[in-house]
């Protein structure tokens, strides 16, 4: 099992670091972790790299291998990798291998954790990554702009964990969004693995438009309610009448994590008239996971 | 599939956009004045400069579609085509790229590194002085992103040594890289082996006739301007990014102790530096003759000959791409000439530029000097020639004169990140942001046209 971790700086991605990585070993999940940097004008591409490689013979390489070094360094501290007096980290190690650069890890890091530096547009690279490897869930940070997160989400073939508003001193709830979507019972056992191993309690919500809860909204809410018992994490359940996206974000707040299956809808509605999951990720103030149906 | 679909659309929005564009105006009838492949001209003009500054598409596409274009909407014959895209102005663009990878290979830059800090002691001042001048010297001869390429290790490792965390002295840092490139795209305005575009444009002068600007004559014409315009480019420098330290020993110290480990020149080092001079007296005496472009690749074989460089670094190292695409700017840029659009859209120029005033040097100057600088911003000073080159010729006056305004004008290019190789060289570092160039941009901007208006109207008619 792989997760996708995509970070853009140590100033900005240390927050989504942390947790992610916490999330992906509640899985017991590889970890790559992506940085994607700006690509230089296709123009300008050649003379910028007859630039870089006189720079790399001076020592001084790729902005995004210094994040990659931070990151890498974060994951020991973290206690994700294991801490041994081996570095590991050489620059001098990153092959160029389709498309991208991939270091090469000693021993188990190797094993664990994948650094890879891309260049070019973020949604575009974050496709073509998940085109080489099978990842499960892409863990990417809450962009100030609506955009970004809301074109992964659309556009990568995985699950998407948006880490918004991450605060790492805060003990979060898990918010599980439940209704009649194909991908509502797989959600269900994500957020019930993260609950259990990360001690999260955990609200079932299920919010219909009207008071009548049709067969495939209850019956989603009580295999859900079977399975986080049978896990034995600690739940409660709510069945609210409102609008769905409104009440999740008025429940969730600032110290939830939103757990919830993708939209069933077709590409086109999707794009056009938007979905629960996009609306909820736009007005979200917290981190939420939208799992695909695989 | 439909997923994948709207995927499509939205990354290559831009193509689309130009391609509905290039049918609308297909669409509607010719203008008054102007052929039907005049027009079809300017829409391939119009809609590839929307692909060039997006990208949608990668360049050598973008390339092969003017050309394709151009046979297409009945504006030349395949052969025709084939024929105005490979010049001597493109020979000395591939030329040039590929001098730039075998002058780098030969680690010179730690010799120009010690040479440097040599002369200019560990005082900030004289060292961004060192650097600016240096990289408009050598520029002038060897190309902008070449001399970057060069000179960025030995501003970032000075960085370094005054502090291991460059956001610490992010004035310093601003201003040693700005230092280099600003230096570097002054620079090349000197000699027209500078910068592909000046060649491109005296290509344009002898291929239509016009007149003819030997490499010396350009020297006489340019280098006073860069030589003036070296001082002031320190000031506006040193005033938009005040340092954090204004003497930096400790860093000197460390990086002469690192230059030091290379030990003695060597003698492939010298014969690399002999062969470039040759380069540059095969420019200056021959390529009246036979072409700078001929003499480019000359200095490339001599290059590989010697084993000074392999010609899998060269290979890898020179975007073919952009060569492909000059060939094709240059090659509608012909087009433009040889079907009256350049003429049509001169002429058309200067009579809206009427409303503002009758005088036609003014709008000559407009054109030639604010609208070439504002352009090369966006689009890249050798595609910004090769586009406005016919029609700045078209706009009557002294041609010579008309083309070297032009050209210089070009390489104005200080107020983006694609502006300019050095502009896109630095940010790639990850230590400037786009903000910075807008801040010393704007007045290296201002103080270039106004050192070369002067030029163009007390000295150079002076000269002669």
């Amino acid at each position: 099992m792989k997760f996708l971790l995509a970070v853009s700086s140590q100033e900005f991605s240390e927050s989504t670091l942390r947790m992610g990585s916490k999330v992906a070993k509640s899985f017991g999940a590889q970890l790559a972790v992506v940085y994607v940097g700006p690509k230089p004008k296709e123009l300008y591409a050649g003379r910028v790299s007859l630039a870089r490689d006189t720079l790399a013979k001076w020592e001084i390489y790729h902005p995004g291998v210094e994040v990659l070094r931070w990151a890498f360094d974060d994951l020991k501290t973290s206690g994700f990798l294991e801490n041994s007096d081996d570095n590991g980290f050489n620059p001098l190690n990153m092959v160029e291998e389709k498309g991208r650069y991939r270091m090469a890890l000693p021993g188990s890091y190797g094993q664990d954790i994948d650094l890879i530096l891309r260049e070019g547009d973020i949604v575009d690279e974050l496709r073509r990554e998940c085109s080489e490897d099978e990842y499960m869930v892409s863990i990417i940070g809450g962009s100030k702009g609506r955009n970004m997160a809301h074109d992964l989400l659309q556009y990568l073939p995985t699950s998407v964990l948006v880490m918004k508003n991450v605060d790492l001193d805060r003990h979060y709830r898990i918010l599980l969004c439940v209704d009649d979507s194909s991908a509502t019972d797989r959600a269900v056992r994500f957020g019930a693995t993260i609950a259990k191993q990360m001690n999260f309690p955990v609200t079932i919500m299920t919010v219909s438009k009207t008071e009548e809860f049709g067969p495939g909204y209850s019956g989603a809410a009580e295999a859900a309610l079977r399975h986080l018992e049978s896990q034995q994490v600690d739940h409660e359940q709510k069945f609210i009448t409102g609008d769905p996206v409104n009440t999740f974000i008025e429940t969730a707040g600032e110290d939830h994590l939103i757990v919830m299956g993708s939209s069933s809808k077709s590409a086109l509605a999707k794009f056009f008239l938007g979905s629960k999951p996009m609306k909820t990720l736009e007005k979200a103030n917290c981190p939420i996971l939208v799992v695909r149906d695989k | 599939m439909i997923l994948n679909i709207i995927y499509w659309a939205t990354q290559r929005k831009w193509l689309l956009i130009s391609l509905l564009l290039a049918t609308v105006l297909y669409l509607l009838p010719t203008p008054q004045g102007l052929t039907a492949e005049g027009y079809h001209t300017i829409i391939i003009v119009l809609s590839t400069i929307l692909l060039i500054v997006f990208e949608p598409i990668p360049l050598p596409a973008v390339a092969m579609l003017i050309l394709v274009f151009q046979v297409l909407f009945g504006i030349a014959t395949p052969n025709q085509v084939a024929s105005s895209f490979m010049s001597d102005a493109v020979f000395f663009i591939m030329g040039s790229l590929m001098l730039a990878v075998a002058i780098v290979s030969q680690d010179l830059d730690t010799r120009l590194a010690l040479g440097i800090i040599n002369i200019t002691g560990h005082k900030t001042w004289r060292i961004i002085a060192g650097f600016v001048a240096v990289c408009a010297l050598l520029s002038s001869f060897i190309g902008e992103h070449t001399v970057t390429a060069m000179m960025m290790p030995v501003g970032l490792t000075l960085v370094r040594h005054t502090s291991r965390d460059p956001k610490k002295v992010a004035g310093l840092t601003s201003l040693i890289l700005f230092s280099i490139a600003y230096g570097s795209a002054m620079g090349s305005i000197g000699t027209p082996s500078g910068g592909g575009r000046n060649v491109i444009m005296i290509g344009y002068l002898s291929q239509f006739g016009m007149g003819n600007l030997s490499y010396l004559d350009w020297m006489k014409y340019a280098y006073p301007i860069l030589l003036i315009e070296i001082p002031l480019a320190i000031m506006i420098l040193w005033w938009t990014f005040r340092p954090e330290k204004t003497i930096l020993d400790s860093a000197v110290r460390k990086l002469k102790v690192q230059v030091a480990k290379s030990g003695q020149i060597t003698g492939s080092q010298i014969t690399a530096m002999g062969v470039f001079v040759l380069v540059f007296l095969g420019w200056v005496f021959l390529s009246p003759k036979i072409g700078l472009g001929i003499v480019a690749l000359m200095g490339v074989v001599l290059y590989l000959a010697m084993g000074l460089v392999e010609w899998q670094d060269l290979n890898r190292n020179t975007n073919w791409g952009v060569i492909m695409l000059f060939g094709s700017a240059i090659s509608i840029g012909i087009q433009m000439k040889d079907t009256g659009a350049a003429l049509w859209v001169a002429n058309n120029v200067i009579e809206g530029l009427q409303v503002i005033t009758s005088n036609v040097d003014f709008s000559r100057s407009f054109v030639s000097i604010f609208l070439t600088a504002g352009l090369t911003n966006f689009l890249s000073n050798a595609a910004t020639v090769a586009v406005l080159g016919p029609i700045v010729l078209n706009m009557g006056g002294n041609a010579v004169m008309v083309a070297l305004s032009t050209a210089l004008a070009s390489a104005f290019a200080y107020l983006t990140v694609v502006a300019s190789p050095t502009c896109m060289i630095i940010h790639s570092s990850g230590l400037v942001k786009p903000s910075d160039y807008l801040r010393a941009g704007w007045k290296m901007t201002v103080m270039s046209i106004a050192v070369l208006l002067l030029f163009i109207h007390l000295f150079w008619p002076l000269m002669g």
